[in-house]
């Protein structure tokens, strides 16, 4: 079944090229667009099956054997990624479309919005599926290309300004990505991830750390980790609601999987567990405190997306099975939250004119099933049981607790702190916009059903994480222990020892 | 037991279904839902006592010990009574309570038995992640219920206040809860921990406490107390249900559940000594002064959960049987209480005691729950109150250890005011006043006197048969740790607590009477910290703390942002540098010494750059480090690379100069000029650091490169002899496939950025332009070179032979330049014949559809340099996008090929045929993918000239202005240098 691991990455390009051919036509570019996303999601559910019945799937590009080639590697962290981005992916696109038949396609560049989108799913899917790290590189290009377009779309000076400081935060990230790529490189001769795994571990500790910071600060800038996290409130919340949406659901949580990979395939001997749970503790409550500080709906939620990045950064950081398992079943959670959140939020924004919570109110009066979209997925965000956030949580601090140190104890009483403040920030976010009086009329009208409908998948998915959460963690759990084992993924990739299943090195042979 | 959660819950879906089906009837089928579990426990009564109550046990998340396990004992039968019990008969209450065109009655309902679920899972559960479920469901509902009342500005602070006050004990119970599961021996199964708790330790005294916070917040206790007055702005059903016999009630049972296996604790028994001590005088004090009926008996309320977490928190086995009496006790009497407000309030239209007046004669039915349920509370036989209290004192007197002693003192003290409120409450509601005339009452239907009845006389009769509450209570007392077990009796004989009772009486009745004085002492003292303010203040200083600190991280301006970055990575890097004890080994200076000679060019031109202030000049300094570059590689051999990058330098120098051509010539350096010291430091420290990393790290090395494979390899699987190419295509064809995607995106987006709203569906074309509205930048006045040509009046086509380029008469004839027509019109098809060379030529010379792409595109600029944005119309008249989509189709769609026959993504295959006297042809299938580069490439050139050049042209001649012409404008025009991204770079300030 390994055909099935390029498709999410190939699929979405080949539409991407279809879509921009036939842009005059944007609902054949819509058609186009629905059901490429709708393949990756049946390949995505596909390769959870598989990879959870017949371990990392491995495609050797080309026939180009590992490590020569490039080689993408499916295994059940990428597959569950893959998942659930596609699940989002499809929802936010569901509900971009009805936005646009909704308001018309007059006033907006939609002709490049679906090629743009369609290429930012393939690089998405690209990230997760990567077994090569240069290849890695442009996964992220990808999806940061497309994501600099989408974000200025309809090229408001708002939207310019907040475009160009992630425009260029994104770029010296990506340099230091490709610097530190390059000393690594240097350092071992190969880019393939499985390859490296053994190599990194033959060259000089010393040398082996100052590479493990490069590449965990290029990551670190994309996934929003504190200090290196301001970046991201400046420039999230002036794109179009579908766009935030899905650029908060999952652009920080590809460089949340880079780091989880890198902590757990290249650099495992945990050197810098120590750093990275100080970096999760002040993400946490510096995240969350500017969560408190905001009266803009999207930037509360903003704040409230770089302040959980945290509670994942503190699973990768206790490097013990539970914790990864739990931060991977909370990357899973928050994909999904905070996309829903952001739709909600720009439902809001139609209802109400404004995400501002000074001048919004009444919405609870006359917006009910507005307001429990809103109430569900808010509570889930703030750790409110039975919903899949509490679930990620609790799972964190289990494993903190099990870990034990002082400075683990001190970031489970942070990551509780940070859940009553998420808590107070949503509810008075909540208190403003629902309950209280409007100090002026709503000036919008009525939401279209069909945006309301992906909104309330997604709000769904978070009860429904409860339902199934028996299962899922047992997943997030056999994820988390071929992680700690890295063997399932070597042997994966490197089956004939140090060279991959693919036939150039056989050609090699023969004519040699 | 689970069909039970999932009835609530099927109830709770269904309730706003329901109400508007029957209006406020609807309550009536709800109230079923509660009772049925309040049934189920009855009916299981027997079978509780014996010991043998049902149980379950079905998995949930086994990976966190997550498991719904529920059992009925003693303490969850006498809970679930409670809870279902109260709550099917406050819901019928409400049938008649709220006016029959009230609003949101749906939602009340739905949330209302969706709590009563909530609270029965709570009670029953034998797991503590599971207890935390439910309790904080049980807080997210009573947010909900409090806030009924939205518009209303109290109900929503007192709401927000209750979710974030019991939200923290909340959490604080978890971290409890989630120590003592991963303590040593400790456990997430309840009965386990009661029947062996973890060893002891700072972690498990750390456990205890904050599982007691919880309890102690949810239960309203000191320092917490202040929430539950603030609720009582839910409408009275709610006060009534959540706040006098349930969701309050989940503290005290949580202290009840645990005392069996921690009450011997000291830290355990002090913290319920200080805080429920303090809470049962504090709140009966406070209850002394209220006016209004319902915040009388918020306070008393209080201090009547101070009263039971100090009985059933108790070590003692008898304590304990009489705490549990009350818990029952207190539920039925504060119900009623609450309801016969209710009534009251809904009657009389206040619950100020000093408007009311008379009410005992107009309302005799609110007036004998009323007095019966007060008798209860203040503890006067035969009530079932005054079986708790008279239990509980019996039992504290024969202990005599000093914590005993101490709780006896504030059980006494406490009763005294809770008979003095009682009274209070009684007289202020019923009786008639000096000086206020009776109030005038309203008829209230009869079903609204039910339930306060119901629950008032079942008090009594609790009361008049304690042997049966001993005999179902006594099993659970038992489980306590120490003591005689203690019995349940309205007569105890002449004793020391029989003389305690009558000190009580008479003492409150001296207090109740000196009510007025108390009044107003209250009134002028003030006793300790007011904890409602200081709640309040903590949360201004939240606030404002959170504003203060933000503006401090998110200065909302992007140099401090990328210099917080640099210097992170710099401190990090260095530090593990030092702490790896990082070496710069042997070095070997150059391969050839021209190579230190470029790569001072390259430094000096990167310096000047940075101290360009003219953006032409930093462009073309640039220009020059990517030129060192392009003569570095060519220096390394690397023929494809070196063409490649001089491509790229060329087009991105004609890109830069198109876009400069609608920029001020220099840049704004007025916000910066502070700064520049620093970020120059900063600069030279990051320059340094990676320029000693890059000395290092390539020293480490022990291993071959894989790029010693790649020879080989290439030839004998890829069919080609030129490396670089073979990688682009074939080996790395993965990475080319995501770039080319790349590449097109960014043309779009430049194109979508600089056509904004319509992205412009057709190609201009020579023949669409209207020669009557002038050629194109007409507006400029000609300059002396214009004079030598020929006007645009003369006739146009006149010559054939004039005609160099096909659109060039659309441009301003001094704008026209015959030599570079010529030029273009000689060297356009060479350049595109040799791309083609290029692309073909590409597997095994240098070359490729990356290199052919751009010379092509090259080729398209000249024209549109040469001839103006007609000419580019008519030498590409195709565009961008379907040149972009399609190539990228091609490539991505000649890589999934393979899949279809069974291969591997993006496999080539060599194809070898004869053309008969053309010679043989080596046809490689990666061709098919360098096509697709190839149109990506050629694409992106030509919408970058469609967009930044041809368009901006437009655009500037609809705006009149003149071209714009980078090379002679003058340093002054910085002055209305207002760019976007300036103001970005100029940073706002904290937002």
């Amino acid at each position: 079944m390994t055909w099935l691991v390029p498709l999410p990455v190939v699929v979405p390009l080949i539409a991407a090229g279809l879509a921009l051919a036939m842009s005059r036509r944007p609902r054949v570019q819509g058609a186009i667009s629905v059901a490429a996303l709708s393949i990756v999601l049946a390949v995505a559910i596909g390769l959870i099956f598989v990879t959870h019945t017949q371990g990392p799937q491995v495609v050797n590009v080309g026939g180009w054997s590992a490590p020569v080639g490039i080689a993408l590697v499916g295994d059940r962290l990428s597959a569950l990624m893959l998942l659930v981005s596609a699940i989002v992916l499809l929802c936010v696109l569901l509900y971009s479309l009805a936005q646009g038949i909704a308001d018309g396609n007059e006033g907006a560049p939609v002709a490049i919005y679906h090629p743009t989108y369609l290429v930012l799913s393939a690089g998405v899917a690209n990230a997760f599926l990567s077994g090569d790290l240069f290849n890695l590189y442009v996964g992220f290009e990808i999806l940061l290309a497309a994501s600099f377009v989408l974000l200025t779309l309809g090229g408001t000076g708002e939207r310019i300004r907040a475009g160009s400081i992630y425009v260029i935060v994104s770029l010296l990230s990506s340099v230091l990505f490709l610097i530190s790529i390059a000393m690594i490189y240097a350092a071992t001769g190969t880019l393939n991830l499985a390859q490296l795994s053994e190599r990194l571990l033959e060259i000089d500790p010393g040398v082996r750390l100052v590479l493990q910071v490069m590449l965990l600060m290029g990551f670190a800038i994309k996934a929003a980790v504190f200090p290196l996290s301001a970046w991201l409130p400046d420039s999230y919340p002036t794109a179009p609601a579908p766009v935030t949406a899905v650029f908060a659901g999952l652009l920080t949580k590809v460089g949340v999987y880079a780091i989880i990979r890198m902590q757990t395939l290249l650099f495992t001997d945990g050197a810098l567990d120590t750093v990275l749970m100080w970096a999760a503790l002040l993400t946490m409550l510096v995240g969350i405190i500017g969560a408190v500080a905001q009266d803009d709906i999207k930037r509360l939620l903003s704040f409230t997306l770089v302040s959980h990045i945290g509670y994942m950064i503190f699973g990768i950081s206790l490097a013990n099975q539970t914790g990864l398992s739990s931060a991977i079943f909370y990357v899973a959670h928050h994909i999904t939250v905070q996309t829903a959140l952001f739709l909600v939020a720009g439902l809001i924004e139609r209802r109400g004119g404004t995400t501002s919570l000074e001048k919004l109110g009444s919405l609870g009066k006359f917006a009910p099933a507005l307001a429990i979209l809103f109430f569900v997925p808010a509570m889930n965000l703030a750790g409110i049981p039975p919903m899949s956030g509490f679930l990620g949580k609790v799972g964190l601090l289990q494993a903190g607790l099990e870990l034990g140190s002082p400075l683990a104890l001190a970031t489970v009483a942070g990551g509780l702190l940070t859940s009553l403040l998420t808590l107070y920030a949503v509810v008075k976010a909540w208190n403003k916009a629902f309950w209280q009086d409007a100090p002026e009329k709503l000036p919008g009208d009525s939401t279209p059903r069909s945006m309301f409908g992906p909104a309330a998948v997604l709000a769904a998915l978070g009860v429904l994480f409860a339902v199934v959460g028996g299962p899922l963690y047992h997943y997030t759990d056999a994820a988390a222990r071929d992680l700690q084992a890295q063997t399932p993924y070597v042997d994966a990739v490197l089956v004939h020892g140090d060279r991959g299943e693919g036939d150039s090195d056989a050609a090699g042979g023969d004519d040699g | 037991m689970l069909q039970l959660l999932a009835l609530h819950l099927l109830a709770a879906v269904a309730a706003p279904a329901i109400m508007r089906r029957f209006g406020r009837k609807g309550f009536l089928p709800l109230a079923l839902v509660p009772g049925s579990a309040a049934v189920w426990a009855v009916v299981n009564t027997g079978a509780v006592v014996d010991g043998r109550g049902p149980t379950l046990d079905v998995s949930w998340i086994p990976a966190l010990d997550m498991s719904l396990s529920f059992r009925l004992d003693v303490l969850s039968w006498l809970m679930v009574i409670l809870v279902g019990g109260v709550g099917a008969i406050v819901l019928g209450y409400c049938a008649w309570y709220f006016a029959s065109g009230a609003k949101f009655l749906g939602r009340f309902a739905g949330v209302f038995v969706a709590f009563a679920g909530a609270m029965l899972g709570l009670v029953t559960t034998d797991n503590t992640l599971v207890l935390y479920v439910f309790w904080e469901l049980t807080t997210v509902f009573s947010y909900l219920l409090i806030g009924h009342y939205f518009d209303r500005k109290g109900a929503r602070r007192a709401a927000m206040q209750a979710i974030i006050v019991t939200t923290l004990g909340g959490l604080a119970m978890l971290f409890g809860f989630l120590i003592l599961g991963e303590a040593e021996g400790g456990s997430y199964t309840i009965s386990e921990l009661i029947a062996a708790p973890p060893a002891g330790g700072g972690l498990v005294t750390a456990a205890i406490v904050l599982v007691l916070v919880g309890a102690i917040s949810k239960s309203a206790l000191v320092p917490f107390h202040f929430w539950l007055p603030g609720a009582m702005a839910a409408p009275t059903p709610v006060s009534a249900y959540l706040h006098a016999a349930a969701m309050v009630k989940a503290g005290v049972y949580l202290v009840a559940r645990f005392a069996p296996g921690f009450a011997e604790t000291p830290v355990w028994q002090w913290m319920i000594l200080l805080t429920g001590g303090a809470t049962m005088i504090l709140g009966g004090y406070r209850a002394l002064r209220q006016h209004d009926l319902k915040l009388l008996l918020a306070f008393g309320t209080v201090s009547q959960l101070g009263f039971l977490i100090l009985l059933v928190g108790q070590a003692d086995r008898a304590v304990a049987l009489a705490g549990l009496a009350l818990i029952g006790a207190h539920a039925m009497f504060k119900a009623a209480l609450f309801l016969t407000v209710g009534v009251i309030d809904a009657a009389a239209g206040t619950r100020d005691l000093r408007q009311l007046s008379g009410l005992a004669k107009h309302l005799p039915w609110a007036t004998v729950p009323g007095v019966l349920a007060a008798f209860s509370m203040v503890g006067l036989p035969p009530f079932a109150g005054y079986v708790g209290k008279e239990a509980a004192l019996e039992a504290l007197v024969h202990l005599d250890d000093p914590m005993s002693v101490a709780v006896l003192v504030v059980v006494v003290i406490g009763s005294i005011l809770t008979f003095a409120y009682g009274m209070r409450f009684l007289w202020g509601a019923f009786a008639r006043k000096k000086g206020v005339p009776d109030t005038s009452v309203d008829k209230e239907a009869t079903g609204l006197y039910v339930a306060p009845n119901v629950l008032a006389f079942a008090g009594l009769f609790a009361g008049l048969f304690p042997v049966a509450g001993e005999t179902l209570l006594a099993p659970y007392a038992d489980t306590y740790p120490q003591g005689e077990p203690g019995h349940l009796t309205l007569w105890g004989g002449f004793g020391i607590p029989l003389l305690l009772t009558g000190v009580i009486i008479v003492a409150g009745l001296l207090l109740m009477l000196g009510r007025t004085a108390i009044e107003r002492a209250q009134e002028l003292v003030s006793v300790g910290p007011d904890a409602d303010r200081t709640y309040r203040g903590t949360m201004r200083r939240l606030d404002s703390i959170s504003v203060a600190v933000t503006s401090i991280t998110q200065r909302g301006s992007l140099p401090v942002y990328l210099g917080l970055i640099l210097l992170t990575t710099v401190v990090m890097i260095w530090t593990s540098a030092y702490a790896g004890g990082l070496r710069i080994g042997a070095l070997k200076p150059w391969d050839y010494p021209v190579q230190a000679g470029v790569a001072v060019v390259i430094a000096v031109a990167a310096f000047l750059t940075a101290r360009a202030r003219r953006r032409l000049k930093a462009v073309v300094l640039l220009g020059i480090t990517g030129y060192g570059v392009v003569l570095l590689f060519a220096l390394q051999g690397a023929p494809d690379l070196a063409l490649t990058q001089a491509l790229v330098e060329t087009i991105t120098l004609v890109v830069f100069i198109l876009v400069l051509r609608r920029l001020p010539a220099y840049f704004s350096n007025r916000p910066l000029k502070a700064s520049r010291w620093w970020r120059a430091i900063l600069a030279t420290i990051v320059g340094v650091t990676v320029t000693f990393v890059a000395l290092v790290i390539p020293n480490a090395r022990v291993t071959d490169t894989i790029a010693e494979l790649f020879p080989e390899e290439a030839y004998n699987f890829g069919y080609g002899r030129n490396i670089v190419n073979v990688t682009l295509v074939d080996i790395r064809a993965w990475d080319t496939m995501g770039e080319i995607s790349v590449l097109l995106v960014a043309a779009t987006g430049v194109a979508s950025l600089v056509f904004l709203r319509a992205r412009a569906g057709r190609v201009e074309r020579i023949r669409d332009h209207d020669m009557d509205r002038g050629s194109v930048w007409a507006s400029d006045s000609p300059g002396d070179d214009a004079l030598v040509r020929r006007s645009r009046t003369q006739p146009v086509r006149s010559t054939r032979n004039r005609r160099w380029i096909s659109a060039g008469v659309a441009l301003a004839p001094h704008r026209r330049s015959v030599i570079f027509e010529v030029a273009t019109r000689l060297i356009f098809h060479t350049m595109l014949v040799f791309a083609v060379y290029l692309l073909f030529a590409g597997h095994n010379s240098p070359g490729g559809g990356f290199v052919a792409g751009l010379v092509a595109g090259i080729a398209l600029t000249v024209r549109y340099l040469a001839g103006g944005r007609y000419e580019l119309g008519e030498a590409a008249p195709v565009l961008p996008g379907l040149l972009l989509g399609s190539g990228l189709f091609l490539s991505a769609g000649a890589g999934a090929v393979p899949l279809a026959f069974g291969g591997v993504v993006l496999q080539s295959a060599v194809i070898d045929f004869h053309l008969g006297y053309l010679g043989d042809v080596h046809l490689v299938t990666t061709l098919f993918f360098d096509i697709g580069v190839f149109l990506v490439v050629v694409g992106l050139m030509l919408d970058i000239l469609r967009s930044l050049g041809a368009e901006v042209d437009r655009q500037g001649e609809a705006e009149g202005r003149a071209a714009p012409d980078v090379a002679h404008d003058s340093p002054r025009s910085t002055a209305d240098d207002a760019q976007p991204l300036e103001d970005a770079l100029a940073g706002g300030g904290p937002r």
